[in-house]
């Protein structure tokens, strides 16, 4: 507030314009000031009814004329009629393809293949993570998922490839495809399932389309990425010998981006993986739809007997993937002619043994036990354990002394207020063009007539957001400092950043039971690993010269800490923020699976009851919410170069 | 172009390979004015780029590279000598001026005959050698040959005979990152040779080696160029590679040739103050020749003394003098050209001898135009002086 109370600018411009922050509050301020007389009639609460487009009607129209014509209209008929055959078929020829082979079979094909590009241990691995989805009595959905898995990540990779290729090559092309798939990478997953499911209705198609969207994008960038960084003076002496366009794209270009190409692949594999999970709520099936089924009865055996093969699955395809792309070169271990020859034999095999599907007998059923230990918690540590209060306990202080108050206030606060801080907030940190960007998608969620949900959902991602920071940051500012910890994290951490985001309900519905608290504890725990691995990173790359230096001034530890590594990590931790936003609003917007309510309940009402007008207009308000949050957020170097 | 002449034989040829006029490259918006306006052209960078917003990295420049003979660029960073080199073969498009290899126009030329020219007259050899990291070190010595569209077996045959050439016999499997530096610039000169091109282009490509590999590289290039007599445009920011490798050293400073000539007339006669500054260290015994030291016979001259060539350093001659106890006769094909003296000898290396009639103007900017060559330049391959470090440029 001390800017406002500067005297009006002479000539001599008074020492604290000077900087530029203080400057842009000002302007805004100034700007307010006049606005606000206008903006008055509308209010001081909540968003004004006046400014609110109500689109339930024109939505629901849109939708029935969808159901009405998706069998006549050409459009149907002739175009998503066709796609969505040849994806059941696809996915129907994979599953089978997979059930043919039997347990066995795609036990042993995955293990040679993990032996092939990552050796050994990885192979060992990939047989036990296999076999495990077979005992644990989840095979069946296992395969589902794979099969669902294996088209949306072969389309996402061409798809992916495809608009890479173009961007990589062409600049116009990367300066127009750039910001939308930027903007597609910080979109929560849930709001992509709507539009595919008013296209192609409910179904296994929808799930695969949905996948390939949201899978698609960082084959793309990483593609475009590995073909614009390659050495250019390798690329001039290509040149230099006299190469064609064609011969430098494929005799170097591509070559080089090997790397890169391999990266896209790792993450296009996860990102499908965990949305081919989410994408349940669709009609996915797999092995999501068992977790997805047993959150909805709070039977958490059920869920952790189907989440932990998602789980290992995540872990084998990321490790073997990243053993693939990391480039070391290994010993031939087996050619691929005979990887087929053995799969094809052991599936042979045990056909003919009669023991192609899971043999019944070797299921452990884990449910049972574990609903007994969640019913022992439930009577013993949910509340009244001395001194340290109960999980509940916690979960309901957490509500109603942070959550609670946060979002009253927010909702409290006077509708251009709120515009008014996302402004000054994002164009503090970015430049104007990301403020007008955040403001005016701020502004979209109130005239779609969601503000209140909104907010809430706000409410939770800020009291998330500000737990995942405070733990987040000193917990990588350990890892930085010391090395031990470091050693001890680093296994932690790569295994929860390849975990999808919907197994993270699990647990904390089995700690906390339903409600918002856990929504939040599950965002908490999701963007964790990701802030934590950036700050000890970004610590850890400060120019080691600068730290040298202030040491051999005699700085102590707290000195260096402060006075060089942060503020040189600026960057690092601007984009741990942003990181730990973007993934906190992910998951919270899945917690209205489990009571987080607000938009993700929206979105989840909307689809189980096939009102999609609600769902729909959750699910802008929380792509708008999605690109509020990450352009307040966006440091201005990295938005600078590319425009909002 | 034989690989198998034996000796080297000296440029005597005037024949040039590339010949290149009036060249100019300007970076910035609306490059092709400034070379067009007199009252642009000539202005400092500091005022052309704030007049403008251009770079102009190549100025006017003019030079001919004979058949034969190693031409050496030589100048700081930022003077603008590797933009010259890659304008040869339109790595970088020239703004004005024209280029001609063989008498053919070079900036005239259409893709498919620039390719041409790429693939088999001219190949390039580069400061981080610019190799397929993929590939292996026989894969990456057939590379120009692969982008000819010569067979598997063909190339890979004829590659290995290059890896060979260069010394990496036992390393065809290897891949770029499991070799030295050192290494890794032969494989770059291998594939370089490997296409079998008129006239080999280097830019800085020992820079980036440590000073002893350094030393070992530039004497593959001098046996090389002894072996193969193959044309070489070498750029360099060192001052002793220049005067070792250099038939000729054209010496850049802003863009612009500030003097061209053989290493004795830079040394000798620089033709400005920068150009003095720059060779003030340079050991001028092992640069300045006998020819230049030596006075006319006399008569009380006697008929004795050692006698030396026209081409023997000056550190040679003072080695003669110094064991003999008299000076020495500077003999050619029988016939004495004249007597190079103690006092002789020490003007020379304090830089105190007055240039030799007609000598002076020779290096200086009037050279510009195609200088006639000054009958054999030095010849001394092989045991160039090995300055301390104090001598190259960017500890001057």
């Amino acid at each position: 507030m001390a800017t406002l109370t500067v005297p009006t600018p002479g000539t001599g411009k008074p020492r604290v314009l000077r900087s530029r922050a203080a400057g842009k509050l000002l302007l805004l301020a100034l700007l307010t000031a006049v606005l606000l007389p206008l903006l008055d009639r509308w209010g001081n609460g909540s968003w004004p009814h006046a400014l609110t487009v109500h689109l339930d009607r024109p939505l629901t129209t849109a939708s029935d004329w969808v159901i009405d014509n998706r069998d006549s209209h050409p459009l149907f008929l002739y175009f998503f009629g066709y796609v969505s055959n040849a994806v059941i078929w696809a996915v129907r020829a994979v599953y089978l393809t997979l059930l043919a082979a039997g347990w066995a079979g795609v036990t042993a094909f995955a293990a040679l293949l993990a032996w092939r590009v990552a050796g050994v241990r990885l192979a060992a691995g990939t047989a036990v993570a296999f076999l495990a989805c077979g005992v644990l009595g989840m095979w069946v959905p296992t395969m589902q998922t794979l099969a669902l898995m294996a088209v949306a990540v072969l389309a996402s990779v061409v798809v992916g490839a495809l608009l890479g290729l173009a961007a990589g090559l062409s600049d116009r092309l990367d300066r127009a495809l750039r910001p939308v798939l930027d903007t597609m990478q910080v979109l929560p997953a849930f709001a992509y399932l709507l539009p595919v499911v008013l296209v192609f209705g409910i179904g296994v198609p929808a799930a695969v389309l949905a996948t390939v969207v949201y899978a698609a994008p960082p084959m793309a960038r990483l593609t475009a990425l590995g073909l614009r960084g390659a050495d250019p003076e390798v690329l001039e002496a290509v040149e230099s010998l006299g190469a064609t366009r064609r011969q430098r794209l494929l005799t170097a270009r591509i070559p080089l981006a090997r790397k890169e190409l391999l990266l896209g692949l790792n993450q296009t594999i996860m990102m499908a993986l965990s949305m081919a999970v989410i994408a349940a709520v669709i009609g996915a099936g797999g092995l999501g739809d068992r977790v997805y089924q047993a959150l909805a009865s709070v039977d958490v055996g059920a869920a952790l007997a189907a989440g932990i093969p998602i789980v290992l699955l995540a872990v084998v395809l990321d490790r073997v993937t990243a053993a693939a792309g990391d480039g070391t070169t290994r010993p031939r271990t087996i050619g691929w002619p005979y990887a087929l020859a053995v799969t094809v034999a052991v599936a042979l095999a045990t056909r003919l043994l009669g023991a192609s599907d899971w043999p019944g007998g070797w299921t452990l059923g884990i449910a049972e036990p574990v609903n007994r230990a969640v019913d022992w918690m439930t009577a013993h540590l949910y509340s009244g354990v001395p001194v340290v209060g109960g999980t509940a306990d916690w979960a309901g202080h957490f509500t109603t002394w942070v959550l609670d108050p946060v979002r009253d206030g927010l909702q409290w606060l006077p509708w251009w207020s709120v515009l008014l801080v996302v402004a000054a907030l994002a164009w503090l940190i970015g430049t104007w063009r990301t403020a007008l960007t955040a403001v005016l998608a701020m502004a979209a969620i109130g005239v779609l007539g969601v503000w209140e949900p909104s907010l809430d959902t706000l409410s939770q991602v800020l009291a998330a957001v500000a737990v995942t920071l405070v733990l987040g940051f000193a917990t990588g500012i350990a890892a930085a400092r010391s090395d031990r910890v470091e050693r001890a994290l680093r296994p932690v951490l790569d295994v929860f950043q390849t975990m999808p985001q919907f197994v993270y309900l699990i647990p904390v519905v089995a700690l906390f039971g339903v409600g918002r608290a856990p929504a939040v504890a599950a965002a908490v725990v999701y963007a964790l690993p990701a802030v934590v691995r950036i700050t000890a990173q970004g610590l850890r790359q400060v120019d080691q010269a600068a730290l040298e230096s202030a040491r051999s001034l005699g700085a102590t530890g707290r000195q260096q800490l402060w006075q060089v590594q942060l503020p040189l990590a600026r960057r690092a931790l601007l984009l741990a923020v942003n990181q730990g936003v973007v993934l906190v609003l992910a998951v919270v917007i899945i917690g209205g699976l489990v009571g987080g309510g607000a938009l993700g309940y929206d979105v989840a009402f909307g689809l189980a009851q096939g009102d999609l007008a609600t769902g729909l207009v959750a699910g802008a308000a929380i792509v708008c919410l999605g690109l509020m949050l990450d352009r307040v957020t966006q440091p201005t170097e990295r938005r600078a170069k590319k425009g909002a | 172009m034989s690989l198998t002449v034996p000796t080297r034989k000296p440029p005597t040829t005037t024949e040039s390979v590339f010949s290149v006029s009036g060249l100019w490259k300007v970076f910035g918006p609306r490059p092709e004015r400034v070379p067009e306006d007199p009252a642009l052209a000539t202005l400092t960078p500091a005022e052309l780029r704030s007049r403008t917003g251009c770079t102009a990295a190549v100025r006017d420049v003019s030079f001919d590279v004979r058949k034969g003979e190693v031409f050496v660029v030589m100048g700081l960073s930022g003077s603008g000598k590797s933009t010259l080199v890659r304008c040869l073969t339109r790595l970088i498009e020239p703004t004005a001026g024209t280029i001609a290899i063989d008498g053919e126009d070079v900036r005239a030329m259409d893709k498919a005959r620039l390719r041409e020219l790429r693939r088999h007259r001219a190949a390039m050899v580069f400061q981080h050698f610019g190799l397929l990291p993929h590939r292996t070190v026989l894969d990456n010595v057939a590379y120009g040959l692969e982008i000819q569209g010569v067979g598997k077996s063909e190339r890979r045959e004829r590659a290995a005979e290059f890896v060979a050439k260069v010394g990496l016999e036992g390393m065809e499997k290897r891949r770029p990152g499991q070799l030295s530096g050192g290494q890794r610039q032969r494989v770059g000169l291998a594939r370089a040779l490997a296409v079998d091109p008129e006239v080999l282009l280097f830019d800085e490509p020992f820079s980036a080696l440590d000073p002893l590999i350094r030393r070992d590289m530039q004497d593959e290039v001098t046996r090389l160029h002894r072996e193969e007599g193959r044309t070489m445009v070498f750029i360099t920011h060192d001052l002793t590679e220049a005067l070792k490798l250099g038939d000729r050293i054209a010496l850049m400073r802003d863009g612009q040739v500030v003097q061209l000539g053989t290493p004795e007339e830079i040394v000798g006669d620089p033709a400005d103050d920068y150009v003095r500054e720059f060779v003030r260290d340079v050991p001028r015994e092992q640069v300045m020749t006998a020819r230049r030291a030596m006075r006319p016979l006399s008569s009380d001259d006697t008929e004795t003394g050692p006698a030396i060539r026209p081409e023997a350093t000056v550190a040679e001659a003072i080695e003669a003098v110094a064991r003999a106890g008299e000076p020495a006769r500077v003999m050619d094909k029988g016939r004495c050209l004249g007597v190079v003296d103690p006092e002789q000898l020490l003007g020379v290396v304090a830089g105190v001898d007055a240039p030799a009639a007609g000598e002076a103007a020779a290096g200086t900017r009037a050279a510009r135009t195609a200088p006639v060559p000054r009958k054999a330049a030095s010849r001394r391959r092989g045991r160039a002086p090995q300055p301390p470090a104090g001598t190259a440029p960017e500890a001057v």
